[in-house]
């Protein structure tokens, strides 16, 4: 095969985009390996030790540990496994019912649900704030959790997984005497790993990502997120740019591994329903 | 099975996703609404919220601000993940590594990518760095009133334009090759081919993209929080900024919910012209 200039120059326009997206990743990560006094040192004039750390050292990353941080990040993992879990349950039984069982209004219903779900979140989260803190929701699990479990691009997943299963299999199980919840939980909830790996890839990201909702929801420190936590960094320690790098370094870590790991799963799945809507 | 047994099964499935959809949409949205219907201390309804914010100068600097930023930013980062969608749709040696290079900030939270950035455009960060390297001069960049919406700009585009690139290159592979053997049979450059197979191929795509990626961009908050507050002088108040403000920093909930009606009317606007746009002359070709 001969390599055409053209294809090689192409080649080198790719690496070069690549790695320039990749480079503020890739200063997180050394920065949250350097002493605080090295961070801004080799940056003017730009050196090769701009770019990779001169005395790496694990110590802040340990320390970061130590401090307030971990109750930040330990409160923003639990919040995202429990919206996952009840998120994923309560989309997926609604998306069943939308989609295999008959009742009146089913067309109506599943339409109030989407829209309702269009309206952005964060538009309304002042209102909403209202509402929680009249039920005493302020600085609770609950609070932080329950804007995250419905999300109407969740049961959508559901419903057009769940009706492309055939039917027959369904009528099956029902001669045999199962019921709907039988029918749900071990027939076509195993059968639809793809539909849930979408599904939580999409509550997971809302819920890792939330920052104004946790800002004025749960102002306690004992509630704090790591989202929040680390925009905060400053008045905490002072300004210890060892520590932020350490911090952006951890929260970022997760979710790039989900999505690494997930990848696939994610753009065809939502290229293939909202793309085409 | 009776009636009211089945009644019961279907409320179980449904019930907890319609008391989401009533209490975490619905409720507020309308509590927004009546909310912003009662100025302070009055007892009947009017629309005086609305005048109140629409003759307020900061109000109107806040949707000026929204509106510049939203025409530069949505054309520049569609623009930019559409080349960089052209350019990765090849198959090279680990051209999946590539893309995800490009995919990975988008995983980073926002909040994380902004405190990263404030520091990498402070005046002896990395930025001025690489500027200086290259014989440019330092910038001031978000404590400058004319660069701090530009610093914002190129904050959220780092983390959107591989996400939006994701989706115009899943299109882009969605378009059939004879498209392509056709058309070239017949003559055509790679400038035909593109006007005239890649673009209307990718007509809902894109569609899809820019409504989505305006919608995001209408609601960014978090960098504008975290890093100017909406300063230097009003430069950087987009619109989220200024309900939170309004709703959290003065306690001012009538006009924050009136402002936030305005909000929600854009978004739910530009949300029903994808799916006019979206349903146009259906798929032309087969």
């Amino acid at each position: 095969m001969t390599i055409q200039p053209g294809r090689l120059f192409r080649i080198a326009c790719i690496v070069l985009v690549s790695i320039l997206f990749f480079l503020p990743v890739w200063w997180v990560t050394v920065s949250a390996l350097r002493p605080q006094e090295e961070i801004f040192k080799y940056l003017s004039p730009l050196s090769l030790w701009t770019l990779w750390p001169r005395d790496a050292s694990l110590i802040y990353m340990i320390e970061l540990w130590q401090g307030p941080f971990a109750t930040a990040i330990l409160n923003s993992i639990y919040i995202t496994v429990v919206t996952l879990v009840v998120g994923l349950i309560i989309s997926a039984m609604a998306g069943f019912a939308l989609a295999v069982m008959n009742f009146r209004f089913r067309e109506t219903i599943f339409f109030v649900i989407v829209v309702s779900f269009l309206i952005p979140f964060d538009a309304i989260a002042l209102p909403l704030f209202g509402i929680l803190s009249k039920a005493n929701l302020q600085n609770t699990y609950t609070g932080l959790i329950l804007p995250g479990i419905g999300n109407g691009l969740a049961v959508f997943l559901f419903r057009q997984f769940f009706m492309g299963i055939p039917k027959e299999i369904r009528e099956a199980a029902q001669i045999d005497g199962m019921g709907w919840f039988g029918i749900f939980w071990r027939i076509y909830l195993p059968l639809s790993r793809p539909a849930i790996i979408s599904a939580g890839l999409i509550l997971f990201v809302f819920q890792w990502q939330a920052y104004l909702w946790p800002l004025i929801i749960a102002p306690a420190p004992e509630y704090k997120v790591a989202a929040i936590a680390i925009a905060q960094f400053a008045d905490l320690y002072g300004v210890n740019y060892s520590l932020i790098f350490s911090a952006a370094f951890f929260i970022s870590l997760i979710p790039m591994l989900v999505l690494v790991v997930f990848q696939r799963y994610f753009t065809a799945s939502v290229a293939s329903t909202s793309g085409k809507g | 099975m009776t009636r009211s047994r089945k009644m019961m099964i279907l409320f179980m499935f449904l019930g907890p996703t319609l008391a989401a959809v009533i209490l975490l949409r619905l409720w507020p949205a309308s509590m927004a609404v009546l909310e912003s219907l009662y100025a302070p201390r009055a007892q009947t309804m009017s629309l005086e919220n609305y005048a109140y914010i629409f003759g307020d100068p900061l109000f109107q600097k806040s949707i000026l601000v929204t509106l510049i930023y939203s025409i530069i930013v949505n054309p520049l980062q569609i623009a930019i993940a559409l080349a960089l969608a052209l350019l990765l749709n090849v198959s090279i040696p680990l051209i999946g590594l590539w893309r995800t290079l490009i995919l990975l900030p988008v995983a980073i939270p926002q909040s994380v990518s902004a405190v990263v950035w404030g520091i990498g455009l402070r005046p002896d960060g990395p930025v001025n760095g690489l500027l200086v390297a290259l014989g440019l001069g330092e910038q001031r960049f978000l404590t400058s009133p004319d660069q701090a919406l530009g610093s914002i700009i190129l904050i959220v585009s780092w983390i959107g334009i591989g996400y939006w690139m994701t989706f115009l290159l899943a299109g882009l592979q969605d378009i059939p090759k004879s498209l392509y053997e056709a058309i070239r049979i017949d003559g055509a450059n790679r400038w035909q081919q593109f006007r005239y197979i890649t673009l209307p191929q990718l007509r809902r795509t894109l569609t899809f993209v820019l409504v989505a990626n305006t919608v995001s961009n209408f609601l960014v908050f978090a960098p504008v929080q975290i890093l100017t507050q909406g300063g230097p002088q009003g430069s950087t108040n987009l619109i989220m900024n200024d309900i939170y403000t309004r709703g959290f920093v003065w306690g001012d909930s009538s006009s924050a919910s009136a402002a936030t009606v305005v909000l929600v009317s854009l978004v739910l606007l530009v949300v029903v012209m994808q799916f006019r746009l979206m349903r146009a002359p259906e798929d032309n070709a087969a």
